[in-house]
């Protein structure tokens, strides 16, 4: 397993040199990739020096002095949070997230923060203000968003592992376009505290990595309750015991569903690759069945109406006089608007905007509290599935990575990207996905669901897929 | 006093009141600050979440603070509504609100109440910062202190009463150790309509006697326009505590500006019925249930035993006193002369100086004949400033009655040794002069006299002579 025994490797060899080769290596290429909005290399070198004397003793954490890079949403105490928009440019956040003071513990060595589509708004990672993130496997080509500079910092080799944050897709999707591994956790078993907000009741932190191994590590580390975000829960924190205790003969143990509604409108190269990794996954003996989810088409009206909702509310704060820019007025009217036409983009005033139009009306319980009542119907279709299976398995994405700037005047076409992702944040459960093949030199990613709090089943998957596309 | 005044009855005067209390707590009620907001220099009893960093989130509401405020609820015959409660965000602009919402939860308690009037529901809120508007200053230490917003029915019928029901509303709730001591203030927005006009509302009251002076402002300026033959159209009113003054803030004002959504952070609330059990038990007696234990046991009138309930460490200190004395007697001065020297004072008996013992004491004075009812007014008055004894104050004031038949027949004998006048007055039938002779007597003994014990002895003297 690459992480593990990368870990491994580093008890033996320099930390201090590791580190350095991964300073060097963004240092050489990030110029073009972009994944990057911050970079904490002396922070990142001091720390190596440290951690080294602790492996020399034996009492490293379990992270082990590993490169990690941070999504520019995640608090990280001293480095500016810019949330890849110009209105917190100079932001620099006074606290760790919850999540950050657990990598620290463990010794993770966080090496910089990530460039993202500006406050998670977007699939391709194309609208940052600090610019487009370029995809490591094709410069040419979309990272996927929104947490595109984790993707592809982790892509590039500029570190080890990155933790992103997953709204509607915003781990999966830039995992697929980059060919790497990442996992959108059940609502409540990461701690949001220090994630900067987007759409509350949907989204959380979540891991990338370059393997199963790499993604349970750190969920062993970032899961469970925290007193600081009343809607987490306990976790068993057992999750890399689970992929290593993982043998070829469980395979035949796994109930699998594959639904349809989920192929429908997919790109025939990547319904290919996926349907073939279904039947070798059968072939080693999982028990494999088709089932329906009949809500799933509303799926997406559903989400953008609380997305919006809650993003309206949550960007408030960012008027000018508390947090964000301050360009004036003749009034308090004028100088907040001033500050959103000058600071924010313009995927992010649409979202403000249609989110105060649809809050405005609620009160007459129009459609935010209806939204929330519809998700009960996606979550209803789930647990009838999960009644029956371990897994549910799809592609993560509908279409391969496309050109940069060729979506950006489409709204529409860009939202209906994360039609495969989105469910899993309506309902709460947790997914994943993992590059499974390629098609036209562009990666695809297999998407893996499982039941809230399943975490352990969805990893099983995982490895069960890894293993079954020749990984070790 | 009555919920109806009659000089405002030909208004039809309605006023409701939404009254917000700090709640007593250590921590502030989404984070671990404390809640002494006051005692450090400003902007500095703040974290990441009360300034609403962003990427912060709340803790769980504070759990001291929603005891103190089903409390609160409970105290005033409140149900509490059974469903899981959500705290919604409250959308406004505001220079002390750091997220630009106001975390505010849906009514957990109502359908209660106090004196009279009723409490149509209990929630709790977030205290937003302070703003200096003049000097352009926030200081956000006061951020996420607890509030409980009170909202009464608009049953209240005068400014005067207003005044009264917020004073022993507010004792009632410092009786019950849930409210922020030292903070003494409450904000409360007033709603008023009178006869023909529309509902008006005044925000932010930072006072008792505010509230008072808004609500005679507003009456006098309402009924001058509705005269002039104008419209009241509904909007809100701003308080102007240096000219006790109202002027509008607004005219409309809609929920949907507002926006409220359920907080996506954190979780509904469930209040369980043992935990409600739970708290009723510690809670005191209940004003209901004291005003009928009182009638009943006292035999006490009514009007005594609502006046005496209204603030109960007044109705504490009149039990005390009424072990030593005649209850009735105790009960009739404690709820008229004390209290009204207490209102005057703007005082308590908890913070004021005057004890039980005064009070049995002085029954005793007059019960003896030794004090006049005109005078034990005098003590009471020297007892809530000063607290000294009984005794030594009827000594320093000379205050012991005359009601010796020997020595009242002294001073009568001289006075009509020195009125010839009018002794021959009253023997021609002029009825006044016993008035006058009696006015003598009582300037003879600087006020001391037993005023019926001396009439009588007037009169038989003046029969007897010739
Ligand atoms: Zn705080």
């Amino acid at each position: 397993m690459f992480t593990k025994d990368l870990i491994e490797d580093l008890s033996s060899n320099s930390l201090e040199e590791h580190i350095h080769k991964k300073i060097e290596e963004i240092q050489k290429k990030d110029k073009e990739i972009n994944s990057f909005i911050t970079l904490n290399i002396e922070d990142a070198q001091n720390s190596s020096k440290e951690i080294q004397k602790k492996i020399d003793k034996g009492i490293q954490g379990k992270l082990s002095g590993l490169a990690i890079s941070i999504k520019d949403n995640i608090a990280v105490s001293k480095l500016r949070m810019t949330c890849g928009s110009k209105v917190l440019e100079n932001y620099i956040a006074p606290y760790d997230a919850t999540i950050i003071n657990s990598i620290k513990k463990e010794d993770g060595i966080i090496i910089g923060k990530c460039n993202m589509d500006e406050f998670a708004c977007g699939s391709d990672g194309t609208s940052s203000y600090f610019g487009p993130t370029k995809n490591p496997r094709n410069i040419d080509y979309v990272p996927g968003g929104s947490s595109s500079g984790s993707a592809a910092s982790l892509a590039a080799g500029f570190t080890d592992l990155s933790i992103g944050s997953d709204t509607g897709g915003s781990i999966r999707c830039p995992a697929s376009f980059c060919g790497v591994y990442g996992f959108k956790p059940s609502y409540g078993l990461v701690s949001r505290y220090g994630l900067s907000d987007m759409a509350m009741s949907l989204e959380g932190p979540g891991p990338f990595a370059k393997d199963t191994y790499g993604i349970a590590l750190l969920l062993d580390i970032i899961s469970g309750k925290d007193p600081r975000d009343t809607v987490t829960v306990e976790s068993s924190k057992s999750y890399t015991k689970t992929v290593e205790n993982f043998k070829d003969q469980d395979i035949k143990n796994l109930k699998i569903a594959y639904a349809k509604e989920f192929f429908e409108g997919v790109d025939e190269k990547i319904k290919n690759i996926i349907l073939d990794k279904i039947s070798k996954l059968e072939s080693e003996g999982a028990k494999i069945e088709e089932v329906s989810l009949p809500n799933i088409k509303y799926a997406i009206p559903i989400y953008y109406l609380v997305v919006f909702s809650e993003f309206s509310s949550a960007m408030s704060k960012f008027d000018g006089f508390k947090y964000g820019h301050y360009v004036g007025g003749q009034d308090i009217v004028e100088a907040v608007s001033n500050t959103r036409e000058t600071s924010m983009g313009i995927e992010v005033k649409r979202r403000v905007l249609l989110g105060t139009f649809i809050t405005m009306e609620e009160f007459r319980g129009r459609w935010y509290t209806k939204a929330l009542k519809a998700r009960s119907a996606i979550k209803e279709d789930f647990k009838r599935i999960f009644n029956s299976y371990d897994l549910l398995i799809g592609p993560t994405m509908p279409t391969l990575p496309w050109k940069i700037g060729e979506r950006i005047s489409d709204p529409l076409s860009m939202y209906s990207s994360d039609i495969l992702t989105v469910s899993a944040n309506l309902a709460g459960i947790c997914a994943s996905s993992q590059p499974v093949g390629e098609a036209k030199g562009l990666p695809v990613g297999l998407q893996l669901h499982a039941d809230s709090l399943c975490e352990s089943k969805l990893l099983k998957g995982m490895r069960a897929v890894e293993l079954a596309c020749g990984g070790i | 006093m009555q919920l109806h005044e009659d000089k405002y009855k030909d208004l039809n005067l309605k006023i409701g009141l939404e009254i917000h209390v700090q709640l007593k707590t250590e921590q502030k009620i989404f984070c671990e600050c404390s809640t002494d907001y006051i005692n450090s220099s400003p902007n500095n009893n703040i974290c990441p979440i009360c300034t609403s960093q962003p990427g912060s989130k709340p803790m769980g509401v504070n759990e001291k603070a929603l005891e103190n405020l089903l409390k609160i609820g409970l105290f005033f015959g409140c149900k509490a509504y059974e469903k899981p409660f959500y705290v919604q965000r409250k959308h406004y602009f505001y220079p002390d609100l750091p997220s630009n919402y106001q975390r505010t939860s849906q009514p957990i308690l109502g359908d209660g109440n106090f004196m009279g009037v009723g409490i149509w529901e209990i929630h709790i809120e977030e205290d937003p910062g302070r703003y200096e508007l003049r000097e352009g200053k926030v200081d956000l230490n006061r951020c996420g202190v607890p509030l409980a917003e009170i909202v009464t029915a608009p049953d209240i019928k005068s400014p005067e009463y207003a005044r009264e029901f917020l004073r022993d509303l507010l004792l009632s709730l410092e009786y019950l150790g849930v409210i922020r001591g030292e903070s003494g203030s409450i904000r409360a927005d007033v709603n008023i309509s009178i006869m023909g006009g529309n509902r008006i509302e005044i925000k932010n009251v930072n006072s008792v006697k505010g509230v008072y002076k808004a609500l005679k402002y507003e009456i006098v300026r309402q009924k001058a326009v509705l005269q002039r033959g104008g419209t009241i159209t509904m909007e809100t009113r701003h308080f102007d505590e240096g000219s006790m003054i109202t002027k509008t803030l607004r005219k409309k004002e809609t929920v949907a500006d507002y926006r409220y959504i359920p907080d996506p952070d954190l979780v509904p609330i469930y209040i369980s019925p043992e935990k409600l059990q739970e708290i009723e038990s510690v809670l005191p007696e209940s004003p209901h249930n004291k005003k009928k234990r009182f009638m009943k046991e006292y035999s006490l009138g009514e009007e005594i035993v609502d006046a005496l309930i209204s603030d109960l460490y007044l109705s504490d200190f009149f039990e005390e006193s009424a072990k030593k004395s005649n209850p009735i007697e105790s009960g009739k001065w404690c709820a008229t002369e004390l209290k009204r020297r207490l209102n005057e004072k703007n005082l308590s008996v908890s913070t004021s100086k005057i004890t039980p013992k005064h009070i049995s004491d002085m029954i005793g004075f007059i019960e003896r004949g030794e004090l006049s009812v005109k005078n034990a007014k005098w003590i009471i008055e020297d007892a809530v400033d000063t607290g000294e004894d009984i005794t030594s104050l009827m000594d320093k004031k000379n205050f012991y009655q005359i009601s010796s038949e020997d020595t009242l027949l002294d001073i009568i004998e001289k006075v009509m040794g020195d009125n010839p006048k009018a002794v021959e007055d009253y023997k021609s039938g002029n009825e006044n002069a016993l008035h006058f002779l009696f006015g003598k007597v009582v300037n003879e003994t600087e006020g001391r006299a037993e005023p019926s014990k001396t009439i009588k002895l007037l009169k038989d003297k003046l029969c007897m002579v010739n």
